[in-house]
């Protein structure tokens, strides 16, 4: 009985002190939470802005007020959990972290640009920033930033000023092609206008082409001269089109601020509240947590505008698929290692399709192309047909259900190739397996002119002679049964062109890379592999033999689910040449380089309600774990944003 | 100053890994003469045409391959139409990454004047300060030369590490003339055989840090009066 009290009062101690996950916005999509805080405490603030997931709330963190000081310092309550959060919706998108507070005195001198504002909640104080706004309620505080989206803005502006009586805010400059883009056809035009009509239009023209000189679709935002905004009225009282966006965006933010902040403080609505998948996960005794509801995400995604206006059905159906698509992560923290444990929960409906896929025996081919000492590495071990029977019969019905023509006629189309195209020769040739490695920075072979000069008259010849550049060496390689399709294909590519050689065991299409590097391809032992690898398509066209991944490894890879992975952080992301790179990829790599340590993944077993994914995150060096837990948090904010 | 011309400098001074360039300047005794350059990026193939296949660099776009082309085509274009230059060429190798040029000129003084005004040209007439400066002078016997301050400039900003790929490249410079030189200051000028051609190489790392490492003054022999 003693221990049942003492129980109960250890866990109302957590449930009173633990209040910052409490003003967790219910439009959270991403929250990040980090439970052992006192990991943090020796880190500097000045690292902490540093990160990108303080880059949506950080402006004011960063005009000297930080400077020298430790989270401990900025009267931070180290008991309670330090939340960061990202949500977006049609009209806005918000972010910020809560966290706990012992002294707000402390705290007030890191954040010391915020001016206290009026608060209509009971026990709330409210302050806020040029951008951000500082909530706390008794000993938490939520930082938040809300920002309504460029459409939103844009959409009220506009019916406020049309409202108005006001006209095309720029000008008319832009009606002629406007014109041509909606379809004018000079076919249409009435040749039986009177002459003088036809003098002013040309006039007209000519004045329109002066001002149309540059392409006003094309513009660059940078290159916006100021004539091109709208010019200010004459009477100072009205506001022109910008300054009545201005004041939109102004009154929209605090508007939604104020819903934001009736659904925490009067309507009791908090993630923690609305979502017994988080608050479940918030009970694991772990460093950090992770949520990711993917089904908001999907609903929030970019593209599906058309989708939910013009097939409103079709569009609830795909969104009933995701329901219940959440990633759930906990994140433990050793001594030498964090492990990421991550489920991906799924509807039932979904969850069929990916069990189905994952249903495949490990193809053991795999693992004699990937060397012993291989930096990086991945398989993905699937089954592309059963998947596409499973998702046929669960998504047909869905599309076929739409009463809509396109939509009626790609569903003839697809119900037509389902029946005359040979499956069997489509899966046996793409069976869905793959794998690839990353085996380093190699010295590659590739011709370069040089010039030569004459000793005598200094005058000089270009020669071809060989060269050698760096070239990150990869390979990536796919299940197959029907070497003969990628055969009858690269035969007559080669009749096209001397690019493609054959060779005794692969074939190389020269100069394929980059117009300097070779692309060889080995087509043998159910496998097809491109590579830019040399050493691996003439010397061990048939695998690494001995110096292929090691028994015990390969032991595990088959026995785990559909995914493995392995990365050595120094031998892979900090020689890897970032620059080149799409500009998320890049930040996605940059925010791992300089560390050391090695990273696994595998997945479990999947079902139709679950897969479980564990990373794992071994790491070396003097840095302590706290800076490893921010490091692995920022890797995955880039992530999923 | 136009971004796709800086993105271009961007590319060729600090991306690639090896780069040589080659100017080749031929002066008569009447003050005519021949410039040829050369930038011969073709050792950096990978490396150059990754960053081409980019859409931007810390925030910049980068220029295309056929943007590349119609810009130097265009200050070729350009420098076609300045008084005193005639038979202008400009080949660009996009496989080998090669730009050959050459023009002919009356005079040095039209031959730089022309140059400025072609580049000022393509930048749309925005004023460029360091093409101010004089960067080739010949009074009859003496040639005073370095190369354009403005090239170097672009070169101001970037971190060292940056910097460091240029350690491989080379910058030669190459003098010809109807009548022996008697003598050129800088030391390391070799001289043919028959002393009519000069030429001076440097690394182009260096000369980034120093670009008086290629300012050169060549002593001509007089004309001698028959």
């Amino acid at each position: 009985m003693k221990n049942l009290i003492l129980l109960s009062l250890l866990f109302n101690f957590s449930i009173c002190f633990s209040q910052s996950e409490q003003l967790i916005p219910q439009n959270a999509i991403t929250v990040f939470s980090i439970n052992n805080l006192n990991l943090l405490q020796k880190i500097s603030m000045d690292d902490l802005v540093k990160y990108d997931f303080m880059e949506e709330v950080h402006q004011e963190l960063f005009d000297g007020s930080t400077s020298g000081k430790t989270l401990k310092d900025a009267g931070i309550d180290f008991n309670q959990r330090l939340n960061v959060f990202y949500g977006k919706t049609d009209d806005y998108e918000v972010s910020g972290f809560t966290f706990g507070v012992n002294n707000s005195s402390l705290l007030f001198e890191v954040f010391d640009d915020f001016t206290e504002l009026k608060s209509n909640y009971k026990d709330v104080k409210e302050y806020g920033s040029f951008f951000n706004n500082l909530i706390l309620k008794n000993n938490s505080a939520l930082l938040i930033r809300i920002e309504p989206t460029a459409e939103s803005i844009d959409r009220k502006t506009d019916s406020i000023w049309y409202s108005r009586g006001n006209e095309y805010p720029y000008g008319g400059m832009y009606e002629e092609e406007i014109l041509f883009d909606e379809g004018f056809d000079e076919g249409d035009f009435d040749f039986e206008q009177n002459e003088a009509e036809a003098e002013v239009e040309e006039e007209e023209e000519e004045e329109e082409e002066e001002l149309n000189e540059d392409p006003p679709f094309y513009f660059d935002s940078t290159e916006i001269s100021i004539e091109d905004f709208p010019e200010a009225s004459e009477d100072l009282n009205e506001k022109n089109y910008y300054e009545l966006r201005d004041s939109v965006q102004l009154e929209l933010q605090q508007y939604l601020l104020t819903q934001l902040l009736n659904d925490l403080f009067i309507n009791n609505l908090t993630l923690l509240s609305i979502d017994p998948r988080f608050s479940e996960q918030l009970t694991h005794q772990c460093a950090g947590t992770f949520y990711l509801d993917n089904s908001r995400s999907f609903q929030q995604a970019n593209g599906l505008w058309y989708f939910q206006t013009i097939m409103p059905s079709l569009y609830n159906d795909i969104k009933e698929l995701y329901t219940g698509n959440v990633i759930l992560g906990d994140l433990i923290l050793n001594d030498k290692s964090l492990e990421f444990l991550v489920e991906a929960r799924y509807g039932e409906k979904l969850g069929s399709i990916y069990q189905e896929m994952n249903d495949s025996k490990f193809d053991k081919n795999i693992t004699k192309y990937i060397h012993k000492n291989s930096p990086a590495y991945f398989t993905y071990n699937v089954n592309l047909r059963k998947a596409y029977d499973k998702a046929y019969e669960v998504i047909m019905p869905i599309i076929s259900a739409e009463k809509n023509a396109d939509i009626a006629m790609n569903v003839l189309a697809l119900e037509l190739m389902n029946e005359l195209i040979n499956k069997d020769a489509l899966f046996d040739t793409y069976k869905g397996s793959m794998f690839g490695t990353f085996n380093g920075i190699k010295k590659i072979k590739t011709k370069k002119i040089d010039y030569k000069y004459d000793d005598i008259t200094f005058e000089y010849n270009e020669t071809e002679v060989d060269a050698i550049e760096d070239m990150p060496i990869f390979s990536l390689g796919f299940s197959i049964d029907r070497h003969d399709i990628p055969e009858i294909i690269l035969k007559n590519f080669s009749r096209l062109t001397s690019k493609f050689e054959k060779h005794d065991n692969y074939w190389v299409f020269n100069n394929a890379i980059l117009d300097a590097a070779p692309l060889y391809m080995i087509n043998k032992n159910n496998l097809f592999i491109l590579t830019n690898d040399e050493d691996l398509a003439i010397n061990h066209s048939d695998g690494y033999g001995s110096d292929q991944l090691g028994r015990k490894v390969r032991k595990e890879i088959k026995r785990n689910g559909f995914m493995n992975g392995y990365l050595d952080i120094s031998g892979t992301l900090n020689r890897f040449p970032s620059d080149l790179l799409s500009e998320r990829r890049s930040e996605l790599i940059n925010s791992l380089k300089g560390k050391s340590g090695k990273m696994y993944l595998k997945s479990a077993k999947t079902t139709t309600k679950i897969t479980k994914f564990e990373m794992s995150y071994k790491f070396n060096g003097e840095e302590n774990s706290g800076k490893h837990l921010l490091d692995v948090i920022n890797t995955l904010y880039i992530f999923s944003k | 100053m136009n971004r796709v011309f800086y993105l271009f400098i961007l590319i060729v001074f600090f991306l690639s890994s090896c780069i040589e360039l080659i100017d080749d300047l031929t002066i008569h005794n009447d003050g005519s003469g021949t410039f040829k350059y050369i930038m011969n990026l073709s050792s950096s193939k990978i490396k150059v045409n990754s960053i081409l296949a980019l859409d931007s660099i810390d925030g910049k776009k980068v220029p295309s391959m056929a943007e590349i082309k119609t810009k130097l085509m265009s200050f070729a274009a350009n420098l076609k139409t300045q008084p005193g230059i005639s038979n202008v060429s400009m080949q660009i190798n996009d496989f080998d990454l090669i730009v050959n040029f050459s023009c002919d000129f009356k005079t040095i003084g039209e031959f730089q004047s022309g140059f400025k005004s072609a580049i000022t040209l393509i930048n749309k007439d925005e004023k460029i300060e360091a093409l101010n400066e004089s960067w080739v002078s010949w009074d009859g016997r003496v040639l005073k030369r370095n190369i354009p301050i403005l090239s170097l400039q672009i070169l101001e900003g970037f971190k060292e590490g940056e910097l460091d790929l240029l350690k491989t490249g080379s910058y030669t410079s190459i003098n010809r003339f109807d009548r022996p030189i008697e003598k050129a200051e800088k030391l390391e000028t070799k001289l043919n055989p028959a002393k009519t051609a000069s030429m001076l190489r440097v690394n182009t790392f260096e000369l980034q840090k120093n670009h008086l490492l290629i300012e050169n003054t060549i002593y001509l022999t007089p004309i001698k009066i028959k």
